[in-house]
C-alpha cells in the first residue's frame, strides 16, 4: 500500500498545533482564573507593597545610624592609638 | 657512518611496507586471544614496526584496517568503517571540530555547550582508541545518560529553576504566541518529508524548530538516534545564530510603526500565582498529554522548587552546579555522535537546511500571530509583534534579540521582559509538541 508521507505530515501538523494550542489555550484561561482568585482572597501582599514607609523617617534614621557608626569607629581609633 | 644511517632507513621503509601488506591481508581484525601470550624475542626491526601500526598516522593513512563503528557491541548496526570514513572522514571531522571551536570561542556562539560537544567530536574521531564505544569514555558518559534520556531532563529540571514566569502570568495571552512559533517544528516536518527523510526521522529532525536543546535530544534519541548528534549540533548552532536568524524575518514582517508600538508596565504578580503555576501546568500535561511530562515534569519541579522559596540550596544547586555537570556530560556525550561515520553522512546537509527552515518558520508564524492578535484587540491594548518572534522558546536568547531590536526602532523602548512570556509560553509548547510527537510512534 503506498503511504502519502506529504499527507500523513500535513495530518500530524493539525494534530500538532491543534494540541499545542489547546493546551496554551487552556492554560492561558487557568492562568486569568487563578489571578483572579487568588488576589481576591489573598489581596495582603499587594497593599504592603504599594505603600512604602514614608521616606523622610527612613531618611532620617539612616543618616542618625551612619553618625553614631561614624562616632563609634572614631572612638574606637583613638583608643588604639 | 653514512652506510649505517642508510641501513636504518631502508629497514624502516622496509617494516612499514610489510606492514601494511599485513595489515590488508587481515581477515578477522579483532580475534580475541584468552591466554596470555607467549613473549617471543623480537628484532628491532619487528618492534617498530609493530609500533607503527599502532600510531595514528598509519590508522589515519592505513584505509582497510578493520576497525568497527562505534555501537554497543554485539548491536546489528554495528560494521566495519569504510575507507572513507577511517581516514579522510576523520580529518574532515576534526577541522569541523575546529570550525566549532572557532564559532564558540572566537564568535561567543553557545560557548558552554559548542565546546563540551566539539572536544567530545575531537575526542570520537582519535583511531583507535574508541573513544566512542561501548567503553571508551564518550561511550561510557553517552550510555549513562543520553541513550536513556537522563541528561536532557536534568538539564530541563536547572532551566526551570531558572525560569520565571512572572510575565508570562502577568500577561497570559502572550502565551499564544509562544505556541504559534511552535509552527516551526510542524511546519518544517513537512518540508522534511518533502526532501525525502522518512516520518519518524523527519519528526525528530522537525524538533530543533521547537528551539530547546534538551527537547530536541529527548525526541532525537527516541525517534533517530543515528541522527542525534548532526540534530544536536544543528540545534544548538542555530539558537546561537538565533541574533542572525530573527532579526531580518522580524524586520521583514512588520511595518516601521509596529516595531515602534510601546507595551504598558506589567502588573505584579502574586506570589502564589508564581507557586501555583508549575502544579497548574502539570496537572494540565497530565491531563492532556501525559506523554510530555517528562520534560514538563522535570521544568516545573525546578520551578516550583524556586518559587517555594524555602528550598533555595536545591533550586541553587539545579541552577548552577547540577546543571553545569550535566553540561559537561551532556556536551561530551552528544559529541561522540560526530564520529566520521555518524557525522559524514548525507542526512546531515538535510538536517542542517530543515532545522534553519523550522527556525525562521517559528519565527515568521509568531511575528504574524502578534499582528492577528493585533487586528483583534482594542487600540490601548496591543501588542508589539517582536515579541512574536521570541516564541521559540531559545530562552533567554530570543527575547533579548527582540528586545535590541525594539529598542534600535524606539530607544527606551524595553521589551525584554514583554518578551519574556511568549519565550517561557514556547518551552512549554514545544515540550507539548515533542509530547504530540512522542505519542504519534508510540
Amino acid at each position: 500500500m503506498e503511504v502519502n508521507l506529504l499527507g500523513e505530515s500535513f495530518k500530524f501538523m493539525i494534530l500538532g498545533m491543534g494540541v499545542v494550542f489547546l493546551f496554551l489555550l487552556v492554560l492561558i484561561w487557568v492562568m486569568k482564573v487563578q489571578a483572579q482568585i487568588i488576589n481576591k482572597y489573598f489581596p495582603e501582599e499587594v497593599p504592603k507593597v504599594a505603600t512604602p514607609k514614608s521616606s523622610q523617617d527612613e531618611e532620617q534614621k539612616r543618616v542618625a545610624a551612619i553618625i553614631g557608626a561614624v562616632s563609634e569607629f572614631r572612638k574606637n581609633k583613638q583608643n588604639k592609638v | 657512518m653514512r652506510v649505517k644511517q642508510l641501513i636504518l632507513s631502508l629497514l624502516f621503509i622496509f617494516s612499514i611496507v610489510t606492514s601494511s601488506l599485513q595489515a590488508s591481508s587481515h581477515e578477522a581484525p579483532t580475534t580475541v586471544e584468552e591466554e596470555k601470550k607467549e613473549y617471543k624475542p623480537k628484532s628491532i626491526g619487528e618492534l617498530a614496526s609493530s609500533f607503527w601500526e599502532t600510531t595514528g598516522i598509519n590508522a589515519i593513512l592505513d584505509t582497510n584496517d578493520g576497525e568497527m563503528t562505534a555501537e554497543p557491541a554485539g548491536s546489528s548496526s554495528e560494521r566495519l568503517m569504510t575507507a572513507f570514513e577511517s581516514s579522510l572522514g576523520r580529518i574532515i571531522m576534526i577541522l569541523i571540530v575546529f570550525a566549532l571551536f572557532y564559532l564558540a570561542i572566537a564568535k561567543n556562539f553557545e560557548p558552554l555547550l559548542l565546546i563540551p560537544i566539539a572536544f567530545g567530536g575531537l575526542l570520537a574521531n582519535i583511531p583507535l582508541a574508541h573513544m566512542g564505544g561501548e567503553h571508551g569514555m564518550l561511550g561510557v558518559i553517552y550510555n549513562m545518560g543520553i541513550a536513556n534520556e537522563f541528561f536532557p531532563l536534568l538539564i530541563f529540571m536547572g532551566v526551570g529553576a531558572m525560569t520565571d514566569f512572572g510575565p508570562l502570568l502577568a500577561n497570559p495571552k502572550t502565551a499564544i504566541l509562544g505556541g504559534a512559533a511552535q509552527f516551526g517544528i510542524f511546519g518544517s516536518l513537512i518540508g522534511a518529508v518533502a526532501i525525502g527523510f522518512d516520518i519518524q526521522s523527519a519528526s525528530a529532525i522537525s524538533i530543533i524548530g521547537g528551539a530547546d536543546g534538551p527537547t530536541s535530544i529527548f525526541i532525537a534519541n527516541r525517534l533517530a538516534p543515528d541522527m542525534l548528534g548532526a540534530i544536536a549540533v544543528a540545534a544548538y548552532s542555530y539558537m546561537a545564530l538565533v541574533p542572525v536568524i530573527q532579526p531580518p524575518i522580524m524586520r521583514w514582517l512588520t511595518t516601521k510603526e509596529e516595531r515602534r508600538i510601546k507595551m504598558g508596565v506589567q502588573r505584579k504578580v502574586h506570589r502564589l500565582e508564581k507557586l501555583v503555576f508549575p502544579i497548574v501546568v502539570i496537572v494540565l500535561s497530565m491531563l492532556i498529554l501525559p506523554e510530555s511530562t517528562p520534560l514538563i515534569g522535570a521544568f516545573a519541579f525546578g520551578n516550583f522548587a524556586k518559587e517555594s522559596g524555602v528550598v533555595d540550596r536545591l533550586s541553587d544547586t539545579m541552577q548552577n552546579s547540577l546543571i553545569n555537570i550535566v553540561t559537561i556530560f551532556l556536551g561530551l556525550g552528544v559529541g561522540s555522535k560526530l564520529a566520521a561515520d555518524k557525522f559524514l553522512v548525507v542526512e546531515t546537509m538535510g538536517i542542517m537546511i530543515i532545522g534553519l527552515l523550522a527556525f525562521s518558520a517559528g519565527t515568521a508564524v509568531g511575528v504574524l500571530m502578534a499582528r492577528l492578535m493585533n487586528k483583534f484587540s482594542d487600540k490601548d491594548n496591543q501588542i508589539n509583534p517582536l515579541i512574536g518572534a521570541a516564541g521559540v522558546s531559545a530562552v533567554p536568547m530570543s527575547a533579548r534579540v527582540v528586545s535590541r531590536v525594539g529598542s534600535e526602532e524606539r530607544p527606551g523602548n524595553v521589551l525584554l521582559m514583554h518578551a519574556m512570556g511568549p519565550n517561557v509560553a514556547g518551552v512549554i509548547g514545544s515540550a507539548v509538541a515533542a509530547g504530540v510527537l512522542l505519542s504519534i510512534f508510540k
